[in-house]
């Protein structure tokens, strides 16, 4: 179970780690049933990268509800650097499983890749709970295993962006997508979400290309979209930061106001420019209630033993007026 | 046209010093051809305007790269550094409630300790800088999501104006940078620092048995890049008007990348800050242009790749016929 091979540079760092958890919890590699909970229940989360807002909001809304709940279980919450660094999301789940923690609550960094290691997880009594990003259906069939899962749907979040910019535009206007990063399944879903939404009202999407998530990627990418097609009407933008990116390249073209700019994530960089109109609208997933469900469900799985159904967490679309609503 | 005075000597010096730059001005037209003939408004003065706007942060950062490069050391914590002075100068604005002008001066003065570390602990230490600056772009990353709590930073028309001055249609970021390359290659070229540089990353042992001191000329390329990286840091916060503490995640390659293009030898001693410049373009007019087309992402990465390996090629070429006919 403890046998692993560390891989690159963070490979003997995470491999002390690991060796010096197994000595700090006393776990012999190959005990892998978990004796009945004495005291409370501790509860590993484990997200994607800290490095983005989304996630950092995600913990602290963790944190202030075990804050609240103290008595009620243990909160280990760890990220990964960055969330494509998926070797490093399967090393923490791996020294979670040496830490004999009760249950893990799992954002994926890989809906793929994760399954293997979270089924060890399973089959070491642990209860994992899949939340923010779903697994992938055919592989969790494939590996026999089935995680409940609390999430945003990010189609629908999407669509809903894509329908309030549709009220401002005239049939067969001419758009354009700036993804996210190609292999992410939210990124995925968005775009579709937005296609939907587009598709629905008639226009005319002209492009649609990746910004890897960043503001100078997306700014590089609607520069030379706006010179390309002069009539562009509308570009949405799979989250927050690269529509700051496609707000600065409409202003560097002298074109803000006439193009709209639409976003997803309501980060508070983009309250300013919601307020002044630059960008039009944004959508809330509420980060700091996420981990919270996944966290709930797990107690409650762990009181009950039996796992409930898939549960939907809210999107609220956020535009000007709803801010004002405030 | 002939000046009279020129002798054969000093025409045939010229027409090298030409034939330098013709691989890579050939490959930026054959580049604007192909996208020209591939869309329907590349070829457009907007299209130029656009490029013009968003290279003085990557100009500046593969100008800094060079000279480093030249003295034989590396420098991967630019990006880094780069994400950390634009952080200081969000919170400094946002938070702090700063002057701008108090807020630039922080994150000049950032970028030079960064560097000051750099080169410092290199140099002192005798370490490689590839170690030593590979733990900066932990570090400093690290610094500037600790400052801006992982939270972009909204700054607003506070900072915008950098980039909204224009001088004769150019933004004033642009200028800047077109300066900064020119006064690099005028170090390089013409001053005795500049040789000095040359002979220091060309053959360290000799340099000194000459009378140079590595170690001040390697310090002090490193400050100077850290203050390079420091104004791209404030260009481009004043462009998108925030600062993102993941702002110039891998532009160190890029900056590598487009001096490498340029001709800039990574074993140190050989590079020409104007060559980078075309490298830069080279490298910007492909984004450009690819994203034009609007090419899918996977082939958008291929192109850019081979194209970088195919520079590296043609240089190697250019490289060996001006050493035969040196002879």
């Amino acid at each position: 179970m403890n046998t692993r091979r560390p891989s690159g540079r963070w490979g003997l760092g995470c491999g002390v780690a690991l060796a010096s958890a197994i000595a700090l919890t006393g776990c012999k590699p190959g005990e892998s049933v978990r004796a009945p909970a004495t005291g409370k229940p501790r509860v590993a989360l484990i997200m994607k990268s800290l490095a983005n807002e989304f996630f950092l909001t995600m913990e602290n809304g963790a944190k202030a509800h075990q804050r609240a709940h103290a008595d009620q279980y243990e909160l280990i919450a760890n990220g990964i650097k960055d969330e494509l660094d998926v070797s490093r999301q399967i090393d923490l789940v791996e020294q979670m499983i040496a830490q004999r923690v009760h249950a893990i609550v799992i954002a994926p960094a890989d809906s793929k890749a994760l399954v293997p290691v979270c089924k060890k997880a399973h089959a070491a009594g642990i209860i994992v709970v899949n939340i923010d990003n779903k697994f992938d259906d055919a592989v969790l069939a494939a590996s026999g295993v089935r995680f409940p899962f609390v999430g945003p749907d990010n189609r629908k979040g999407a669509r809903l962006v894509g329908e309030y910019l549709a009220r401002k535009l005239q049939p067969g206007d001419k758009v354009a997508i700036i993804e996210g990063a190609p292999n992410a399944f939210n990124a995925i879903q968005r775009k579709l979400g937005f296609e939907d939404a587009m598709k629905a009202a008639g226009m005319n999407i002209v492009s649609s290309q990746s910004g890897y998530w960043e503001t100078d990627k997306a700014n590089q990418v609607v520069a030379a979209l706006i010179t390309e097609h002069p009539d562009l009407k509308a570009v949405l933008c799979a989250n927050d930061s690269m529509a700051l990116g496609a707000v600065a390249a409409l202003r560097a073209a002298g074109k803000l106001g006439q193009v709209h700019v639409v976003g997803y994530d309501n980060i508070a960089a983009v309250q300013q420019l919601l307020k002044e109109g630059k960008i039009l609208a944004t959508a809330d997933q509420h980060a700091d209630q996420l981990a919270v469900f996944g966290i709930e469900y797990a107690l409650q799985i762990l009181k009950t033993g039996e796992a409930p159904a898939d549960r939907e967490t809210p999107v609220d679309l956020v535009t000007a007026e709803s801010l004002r609503r405030e | 046209m002939v000046e009279p005075a020129c002798s054969s000597a000093r025409r045939s010096e010229w027409w090298r010093a030409c034939a330098d730059y013709l691989g890579l001005v050939g490959a930026l037209v054959v580049l604007i051809v192909i996208f020209g003939g591939a869309t329907r408004h590349f070829l457009s003065a907007d299209t130029f305007r656009t490029i013009a706007n968003q290279i003085p942060a990557a100009m500046l950062l593969a100008t800094g790269m060079t000279l480093v490069l030249i003295v034989a050391e590396i420098d991967l914590s630019v990006g880094s550094v780069l994400g950390l002075c634009g952080a200081v100068v969000g919170v400094a604005l946002t938070q702090w409630g700063w002057p701008l002008w108090a807020a630039l001066a922080a994150a000049l003065a950032t970028g030079a300790l960064c560097s000051a570390f750099n080169g410092l602990v290199s140099v002192r230490w005798r370490l490689p800088s590839f170690i030593v600056t590979l733990g900066m772009l932990e570090m400093a990353r690290g610094g500037a999501h600790a400052l801006t709590q992982s939270q972009t930073q909204y700054i607003g028309p506070a900072i915008g104006g950098i980039a909204e001055t224009h001088l004769l249609g150019l933004s004033l970021p642009f200028l800047l940078a077109v300066a900064v390359v020119a006064l690099g290659q005028a170090t390089l070229s013409h001053s005795v620092f500049g040789r000095h540089m040359l002979a220091v990353g060309a053959n360290e042992a000799a340099a000194r048995l000459n009378g140079i001191d590595p170690r001040r000329i390697k310090a002090t390329v490193f400050v100077g890049n850290g203050l390079l990286v420091a104004l791209a840091a404030i260009v481009d916060t004043s462009r998108f008007q925030s600062a993102n503490p993941n702002a110039g995640t891998g532009f160190e390659l890029q900056a590598i990348a487009a001096a490498v293009i340029g001709g800039t030898s990574l074993m140190g001693g050989r590079g020409s800050v104007a060559r980078t410049f075309l490298g830069v373009l080279i490298i910007a007019v492909l984004n450009s242009g690819l994203a034009s087309v609007g090419a899918k992402d996977e082939l958008k990465r291929l192109v850019t790749g081979a194209v970088i390996v195919a520079a590296v090629i043609l240089d190697h070429y250019r490289h060996r016929l001006a050493q035969q006919t040196n002879r």
